[in-house]
């Protein structure tokens, strides 16, 4: 009996133990730096700055998010989506020279990273549609 | 005994599975999901819902406008990024009534009266909500003279022990529509003032 009492307290301990610390990968995350900036960049040469972040916004609110916070010097924008879990997201345009510019969006749903190709490509495909838009004078 | 005994030492492989199975659940993280970042249909619906376009007679005349608006709806202005017409703002409303309240109260009053455990109502009770609202006032790329502006709102209810009740997307047309008759007023002010 007293075997079965210290297998359940290593148990425990491997359990309380397992989770509890802030892991190095919490700090710095996990995957690699090259393989999660491809799937979380697009380029494009259709707009510029001001009118690409524009699009951004529109799609993040088409996507009910609420902007939180943008700054056109750093191309950022950082925006919430409250519904069902929480959905953060921070967009960043840059320009690249030649007229491109580079859109990457980083998402996390409650506290969860979003690391799956899929997810970013369907807010790509948003972003298209309202970059068509804007390029069309619609508001 | 001894026999049962010497089938669950800590080396047997009918307890790795097991094991393996707690240890992973216990930091098991949550699927992402699939419709995470997918149009919903009703997006041209809502769309319409959250935008109005206002004539104005200047950028800085509608953007001084909707911060007043926001300031006459009791908010608190967050951050302005002017180049982008973005401005957010926010408030802590309390979000119970008194008749909830004292309801509640009676009911973990009885509760304790019965020696029956767990009497919590109180704190299961709603506490306040945060509502985040976002205006983008920018001008309209289709005519001239006049701004689109596009609102979002949405809100976290708290209950009495500061635990999530609820978090909303808020839609309702009425809601948007009141916001926007409130800033339509505000232009009319704004642009009578500086007359």
């Amino acid at each position: 009996m007293t075997r079965i009492i210290q297998i359940l307290m290593l148990l425990c301990l491997a359990l309380a133990g397992g989770c509890a610390t802030t892991a190095p990968a919490d700090v710095v995350g996990g995957g690699t730096q090259l393989a999660i900036r491809q799937i979380q960049t697009r380029q494009y040469d259709s707009l510029d700055k001001p009118m690409t972040m524009r699009a951004v916004i529109a799609t993040l609110q088409d996507l009910g998010f609420t902007i939180d916070q943008a700054n056109i010097d750093l191309g950022t924008i950082t925006a919430t989506r409250l519904h069902e879990y929480t959905m953060r997201m921070t967009v960043t345009v840059v320009g690249k020279g030649d007229a491109r510019i580079s859109v990457r969006a980083n998402a996390r749903i409650d506290e969860n990273s979003v690391t799956d190709a899929a997810t970013y490509q369907d807010f790509f495909v948003v972003l298209d549609k309202a970059m068509f838009l804007t390029r069309n004078n619609v508001d | 005994m001894s026999t049962r005994l010497s089938t669950l030492t800590c080396c047997s492989t009918n307890w790795l599975p097991l094991l393996a199975v707690v240890l992973l659940n216990g930091c098991a993280t949550t699927r992402i999901p699939e419709d995470a970042l997918r149009l919903p249909e009703s997006t041209l619906e809502v769309r319409a819902i959250q935008t109005r376009t206002f004539s104005a007679p200047s950028e800085n005349a509608i953007l001084a406008a909707a911060i007043a608006t926001l300031q006459d709806m009791e908010y608190n202005i967050d951050r302005i990024e002017k180049p982008l017409g973005v401005i957010t703002a926010s408030k802590v409303t309390d979000a119970d009534s008194a008749s909830q309240k004292t309801g509640l109260f009676i009911l973990d009053m009885l509760c304790v009266m019965a020696m029956s455990g767990g009497c919590d109502s109180m704190s299961k009770a709603k506490d306040e909500q945060h509502i985040t609202i976002t205006m983008v006032v920018l001008p309209s790329l289709a005519r001239s003279d006049v701004f689109v502006t596009r609102i979002t709102i949405q809100g976290v209810l708290y209950d009495k022990a500061a635990r999530i009740l609820l978090l909303e997307r808020i839609n309702d047309a009425d809601t948007y529509q009141q916001i926007f008759d409130n800033l339509g007023k505000a232009i009319y002010i704004q642009v009578s003032e500086n007359d």
